[in-house]
């Protein structure tokens, strides 16, 4: 929060009147909209439900093709949709939902109540388009349009079986069909409607049906735990929000049996598994701490002053603290930036009875005067993420408008007066949601933190190399387990500068690969003198008649520049020798994240055999094979490290 | 909504069928760009904005765009 904020209500980074969906159905009107694509982020921007519903209805007219062709670097998502009824309306909820986060939606849209015959036929439509996400909308009219009359909740229980027996066929075989490894099939639980429960008149029946319907949800929950390739959406905290499942009339007379308000609703629930596919995960929240993390101001009311445990709006500040504290035990970085006096808020970090959140939380706590977009650049220059990985989140309308301006890959949450509120902001776009965690998630921020203490240990030498010599780097590189497919999957879908080829993979398809007698899945760990820094990287290969074919490496972007990479490529070239192979190709497929390593492969003695603007091919005929740089330390167990 | 110029406007802004005076008693299938879920959608609006329940029925069966307006008009 900055004092100026609180002095003049009037925020000159947003424009005044309500924003309405007008400026980007103007652009639809005159044909326009597919050549100012790159605008509609921004027209998005800030944009109540109802009007991006009508942005939605034009975005999902124009031709994803026609977009892609004007602007090749915009990323895409394939999206099959199929289920029991008329579904067409999720469409564009689904298009203007992924439109806020620069997502270009490619649907494909199954036939009427064709999703038993689609999922199970490997030809089907939806198979075909080779999608990324297959979309199956389950909703209770599959079991309750079976059901006789006169019916008991017995009857219930018999139809929903058979009918689960058939969805859970249904999602082993999405897991080893043709989207094998590459898509994700997304479930729902069913709503349970009162105009059921309302037709059996005692309250014993009522509750047999009720404790049989949450069965059916909790079999259905269950899935994804049995398939990886399955995610199972919780509908239960969408219509807690009293959001109306079922039109009675729309169901019975266009079979459109989930109302366009929770159709939408579910697509916002998707939209962060679309993002997470795509690599497009947030790692990073950093915090404005005056009026976000407590009330007040700090430089004027002091320690004593603000509000945070006591009265109203201190529950309130603590119960935001208390969601902010858990999601940074799941692996999200959690950092302030703040116009305050350092010393000041060091002291409410470390001396505050009522902070919940405390100095050791945050992987760095920036209080100074300078603009936020500068320190918000730093911190990511400091961390090794990617400005793309950041959510800021502040009360603040104007310096959230700069942020907006000047970072416009920073993913800005729109905090206001009402503390109350905040955790619903911060929480509602699932900014941070993974498939699934990996130990070295909850283990991320104590790794940062060592981090900064490396740095300053850094500061101590002269030199790089005596530095390095004394921060004893120890590298375990060895076949990948199955148990550490999760942690490789993700390195693939999470990792943008040290990724060589940018393949993603999800936890399936490196299973897959760990598994196959032609493919070689390496992984690397590290440890130093401050610690084991865990699973940082991964070598995949393919191995060919008498060429080993490396089709990516990935190192984490906290190892970087300390001989790691260098002694993994050295090893993979040995191993290639010892194997019996004449020579090792390598690929680099240019992002817009990975120049740095464009290099890579020429400067360890790899020469350049094919390449466009995109991908190049090197190949390394092992002649010769350097020994490991001599400060680090090649081990062969974990416990070395 | 006061008169069918209005229906024709919301059909041309919202659903972004570029549709005039003369298209009103054309066969809705006929419509350039017309879908079935366009009368769904429909029926919200036209509830929406008279703040009167229509009979979804009367909409699904109404075989062009001066008919729906007919049924809103006519209550």
């Amino acid at each position: 929060m900055n004092l100026t904020s609180v002095a003049d209500p009037i925020d000159p980074a947003t424009p005044p009147g309500p924003r309405t969906a007008d400026p980007l159905l103007g652009l639809a009107r005159e044909g326009r909209l597919a050549a100012q694509y790159p605008q509609v982020r921004e027209l998005l921007t800030g944009l109540p439900e109802l009007e991006l519903q009508r942005a939605g209805r034009a975005l999902a007219r124009l031709d994803p093709d026609q977009v892609s062709r004007q602007h090749p670097a915009v990323p895409s998502v394939t999206v099959a949709v199929t289920g029991h009824g008329t579904l067409s309306s999720v469409i564009p909820a689904l298009t203007v939902q992924l439109a806020r986060h620069g997502i270009l939606l490619r649907p494909v849209l199954g036939d009427f109540d064709g999703y038993v015959f689609e999922l199970s036929d490997p030809a089907s439509q939806i198979y075909r388009c080779r999608p990324d996400l297959v979309l199956c909308l389950l909703d209770p009219s599959i079991v309750f349009d079976e059901i006789p009359v006169p019916w008991r909740p017995e009857d219930v229980e018999r139809v929903a079986a058979a009918r689960l027996q058939v969805i859970e066929g249904l999602a082993s075989r999405f897991q080893d069909g043709p989207a094998r490894g590459r898509a994700t099939l997304v479930l729902n639980t069913m709503p349970l409607l009162r105009e059921y429960t309302g037709q059996l008149i005692d309250h014993l029946s009522r509750a047999r049906l009720g404790v049989i319907w949450r069965e059916v949800n909790i079999r259905l929950l269950r899935l994804a735990a049995q398939n990886p390739a399955v995610v199972v959406l919780d509908l239960d905290p969408v219509l807690a929000d009293g959001v109306p499942a079922s039109d009675g009339r729309l169901s019975l007379y266009a079979k459109a049996h989930l109302t366009a308000e929770l159709l939408s609703r579910y697509a916002q629930q998707v939209t962060p598994l679309v993002r997470q596919h795509l690599g497009h995960s947030r790692k990073a929240l950093v915090l404005d701490l005056d009026e976000t993390l407590w009330g007040g101001v700090l430089g004027e009311d002091g320690m004593d002053g603000i509000e945070v445990g006591d009265g109203y709006r201190g529950e309130a500040f603590v119960s935001f603290q208390r969601v902010v504290k858990q999601l940074g035990s799941q692996g999200v970085v959690l950092a302030a930036v703040s116009k305050n006096e350092p010393e000041l808020v060091a002291a409410v970090l470390r001396e505050h009875p009522r902070m919940v959140l405390r100095e050791e939380d945050f992987v760095q706590v920036i209080a100074n005067w300078q603009p936020k977009h500068e320190n918000l650049r730093r911190l990511a220059e400091s961390l090794g993420l990617g400005l793309d990985s950041f959510v800021f989140a502040d009360d603040s309308a104007y310096e959230r408008g700069l942020v907006r301006q000047e970072l416009p890959a920073v993913a800005v949450v729109d905090l206001d007066r009402e503390p109350a509120s905040h955790r619903q902001n911060l929480l509602q776009e699932g900014w941070f949601d993974a498939l699934e965690l990996t130990e070295e998630d909850r283990e991320r921020s104590a790794r940062y933190r060592v981090e900064a203490e490396r740095q300053s240990f850094l500061d101590r030498f002269d030199s790089i190399a005596e530095y390095l010599r004394a921060l004893n780097v120890r590298v375990r590189i060895a076949a990948a387990t199955e148990a550490e497919a999760a942690r490789v999957s993700q390195l693939t879908l999470r990792t943008n500068q040290f990724n060589l080829t940018a393949r993603r993979l999800q936890p399936p398809e490196v299973q897959a690969l760990i598994k196959d007698p032609a493919a070689l899945v390496l992984a690397v760990h590290t440890g130093d003198r401050f610690g084991r820094n865990g699973l940082v990287g991964a070598v995949l290969i393919r191995r060919e008649a008498t060429a080993f074919r490396i089709e990516n490496f990935l190192l984490s972007c906290r190892v970087f520049s300390r001989g790691i990479e260098e002694a993994c490529l050295l090893s993979v070239l040995r191993l290639a020798r010892e194997t019996g192979v004449q020579q090792v190709l390598a690929d680099y497929r240019r992002t817009p994240r990975n120049h740095r390593v464009a290099d890579f492969y020429p400067r360890h003695g790899f020469v350049r055999v094919t390449g466009d603007e995109q991908v190049t091919t090197f190949r390394h005929e092992l002649a010769e094979v350097a020994p490991a740089p001599d400060h680090v330390h090649l081990v062969e167990s974990l416990e070395e490290l | 909504m006061n008169n069918i110029r209005d229906l024709i406007g919301l059909v041309r802004d919202e659903l972004g069928l570029m549709i005039t005076l003369d298209d009103i008693e054309r066969e809705l299938d006929e419509l350039p760009g017309w879908d079935s879920m366009h009368l769904l959608w429909l029926v919200t609006q036209l509830e929406q904005r008279t703040g009167r329940s229509v009979t979804v029925i009367d909409v699904l069966e109404a075989p062009n765009l001066e008919s729906i307006y007919g049924l809103v008009a006519s209550h």
